[in-house]
């Protein structure tokens, strides 16, 4: 029940900031309209990385614990994140194109870390389909998991730097919406954006989350069975 | 420490033998060889004739072709372990798995390194670029370069020894990971070859240092779960 | 064949002062859903000789691999010479020897290379020495410098075994030993039982059928569809398996 407020909630929220973004918030001097789209994709780009984490943490937990529980939370965590992730990307290059005149930058370290990204969820997803053992599965993605993680930040700061060292600080640079100097309207519907998603992702972790666990649960009662019914036949053969 | 040293032999070990077997009659490492130069030679096909552009290109057709070819040495070198269950054999004895990791890489690492030098040699006489000119700076990146690709490689390849589709698994989920190495190997080449002009080379190889540490640590330290099915 | 086997195991004090080799409780391994082993419950008293016997894919192998610490179990745990499964593998690595079905020898080196590699990682005293020792223990010194690639079964079986002998293990589990072996290699199985007895090493093996191997055995195990159909002899002993409860689902007990 509860998670059906918070589901409903976080659609009212989302939809809220999307008219916001839309319609209430002003144009950007510079990039005019076309600045509006950064507000969800940052949100995105946020989230997807918080995805991540969460899946490279949870896999620590397994590693850990060997509660399936965990690697329930990660496959969760994974698929949402892949959305989130794809979505920030499309949403860079529809920005890109009236802004920068081109669909990609290479110098973006954003845009170029998040499409990364989105190879590392692939990699790791397919890894998880490929493995059919239910524990060598879980510990594979565990360590794929937290191998990528690893390497994210590694990948933000080469591209910064490439960047940096070719100082290519464009007007149309996307960093500009979180410029602690912006106009208070922006900052503020980014942050509203930011905590609608963020909602949203919460309620999608939670139903993702139990529909995994139910599924978690189903396999180990199964597995339970077997057993119990090889101990049953084989009372019976005595 | 000794307990440390006692590790460190035993990777050694583990090297020795790796090259042992390739020597006697895997030829391996020269198919890979040759591979880097069929690479660079269609690189060439694709990219030329206009000299000019090819020197530019350079680079990073150096580290692509070395990137390449390592994504097959390293699942060479896991494959070794495929005779008759060597694999398992090997993760039954009494030492820890961070050596199993570190004697992998090490081989990995001296296959990398050989293929390295030689192709940046055959990039320098393909690509008319200067070399000699610049062989400390070129050098210190193809030991760098070729320590990150073995450590995530044979990572990669020891999660992807017993999967479906190896094939295609290997090199996708080895060459994302890799991207930030390829980056800075390139740059610091490129820096190198043209005598520096920005001051940028030392940064490029400090953040080829960075990249390896952090990944040798992190494969270091999952490695073992691979080899507990 | 020499008569005298040189087997070094760790010092492993008097009989009755010992933990048994093994304990198992409801021992369970699943393969993609399907119970490899379904629950079994063994104790084996230190310095025995046991067989494990049953039809092919009674578990017999899956047994030997958890024992070996090759794979995990996924219920229930296990202890050797008293020392837990899940705790502590690295230690109890250090006194297990495992005869698989694959030898895990390099084709490409040769058996003196192989044997010389495994010494340097059981860290065998007296390496080289040990090495030649172990060669002409299991009958293969003249075929020491070619490849194990030129080898037959039988011959890569015995170089596996001259591997178990540089390690100091006190418990060995041979996985169908007798499968691919000729006369020669029989009669140097027996060496080996007897050399290992001698010492008080406990000895695990499993097989379809024994008969050859009886007047060695102290007791023997019957697996049938992963659990404990049969126990006789002395030096073994079983439980009946705990049936299944119903667990908190998602937490697996290792």
């Amino acid at each position: 029940m509860k998670t059906r407020i918070l589901g409903a909630v976080a659609l009212i929220a989302v939809a809220a900031m999307v008219l916001v973004a839309l319609f209430v918030v002003p144009a950007d001097l510079n990039q005019g309209d076309a600045q509006r789209i950064m507000y969800p994709h940052v949100a995105s780009a946020w989230l997807g990385y918080l995805s991540f984490g969460v899946t490279a943490a949870a896999g620590i937990g397994w590693l850990w614990k060997r509660d399936m529980r965990f690697d329930a939370v990660a496959l969760s965590a994974a698929e949402i994140g892949v959305v989130f992730t794809a979505f920030a990307i499309w949403g860079g290059m529809m920005w890109g194109d009236p802004v920068w005149g081109v669909m990609w930058q290479w110098e973006d370290p954003r845009l170029t870390t998040t499409a990364l990204l989105l190879a590392l969820y692939v990699g790791y997803l397919l890894l998880r389909h490929l493995t059919d053992d239910p524990e060598r599965r879980a510990t594979r993605a565990a360590i794929v998991g937290i191998v990528a993680a690893v390497d994210i930040p590694i990948v933000h700061f080469s591209v910064e730097w490439w960047r940096g060292l070719h100082q290519t600080a464009t007007i149309g640079s996307p960093d500009r919406v979180l410029n602690p100097a912006a106009p208070m309207v922006f900052v503020g519907t980014l942050l509203g954006m930011l905590a609608a998603f963020t909602l949203a992702w919460v309620y999608l972790m939670i139903r993702r989350y139990q529909l995994a666990r139910l599924e978690v649960e189903r396999e180990e009662a199964a597995r339970v069975e077997r057993l119990m019914s090889r101990h049953e036949t084989a009372e019976v053969a005595r | 420490m000794s307990a440390l040293r006692h590790e460190a032999s035993l990777a050694l070990a583990i090297a020795r033998k790796d090259a042992l077997a390739e020597l006697r009659g895997r030829h391996a490492a020269v198919s890979t060889l040759f591979f880097a130069a069929v690479v660079l030679l269609l690189f060439g096909f694709a990219l030329g004739p206009d000299a000019q552009r090819l020197a530019d290109a350079a680079p990073g057709l150096l580290w692509l072709a070395l990137v390449f070819a390592g994504v097959l040495a390293v699942n060479r070198l896991h494959l070794l372990e495929t005779d008759d269950g060597a694999l398992e054999q090997l993760a039954l004895y009494p030492i820890t798995r961070r050596a199993i990791y570190a004697g992998k890489a090490v081989g990995g690492f001296v296959v990398m390194l050989v293929l390295g030098l030689i192709v940046l040699g055959a990039v320098g006489i393909l690509f008319a670029v200067d070399v000699a000119g610049a062989v400390l700076p070129l050098v210190a990146t193809v030991v760098l370069g070729a320590v990150g690709i073995a450590a995530v490689g044979t990572f990669y390849a020891g999660v992807t020894v017993r999967l479906r589709a190896r094939e295609v698994m290997l090199p996708l989920l080895m060459l994302p990971v890799l991207a930030p190495l390829l980056l800075g190997a390139v740059k610091a080449t490129a820096a190198a070859l043209s005598g520096d002009p920005f001051g940028e080379l030392g940064a490029w190889l400090q953040l080829l240092v960075a990249y390896d540490v952090i990944m040798l640590v992190a494969g270091a330290a999952t490695y073992g779960y691979l080899l507990e099915d | 064949m020499p008569q005298t086997i040189y087997v070094s195991p760790r010092s492993l004090g008097a009989h009755d002062t010992r933990p048994p080799a093994v304990v198992t409780t409801d021992l369970a391994r699943l393969f993609a859903g399907s119970p490899a082993l379904a629950g079994v419950s063994l104790q084996v008293t230190a310095g025995r000789t046991i067989a494990l016997l049953g039809p092919n894919g009674a578990g017999k192998t899956t047994l030997m691999r958890i024992l070996a610490t090759a794979i995990r179990a996924s219920y229930g745990s296990a202890a050797v010479d008293g020392i837990d499964l899940g705790r502590d593998a690295d230690r109890v690595r250090e006194r297990v020897a495992y005869l698989s079905h694959g030898t895990g020898l390099y084709d490409d080196l040769t058996a003196r290379e192989n044997l010389a590699f495994a010494a340097t990682l059981l860290d065998t005293p007296d390496r080289d020495a040990r090495v030649e020792r172990a060669l002409s223990d299991v009958g293969l010194l003249e075929r020491s410098a070619d490849r194990v690639r030129d080898f037959s079964a039988g011959m890569r079986k015995r170089l596996a075994l001259g591997r178990i002998l540089l390690g100091s293990a006190s418990l060995v589990l041979l996985d169908e030993p007798l499968a691919a072996l000729d006369e020669d290699g029989m009669g140097l199985i027996e060496a080996l039982l007897g050399a290992w007895r001698d010492v008080g090493v406990t000895v695990l093996i499993a097989s379809h059928a024994t008969e050859r191997l009886e007047p060695f055995l102290d007791g023997r195990v019957v697996l049938e569809r992963g659990l404990v159909a049969d126990v006789s002899g002395d030096g073994v002993s079983s439980t009946p398996p705990t049936p299944p409860a119903t667990r908190r689902p998602a937490v697996v007990a290792r």
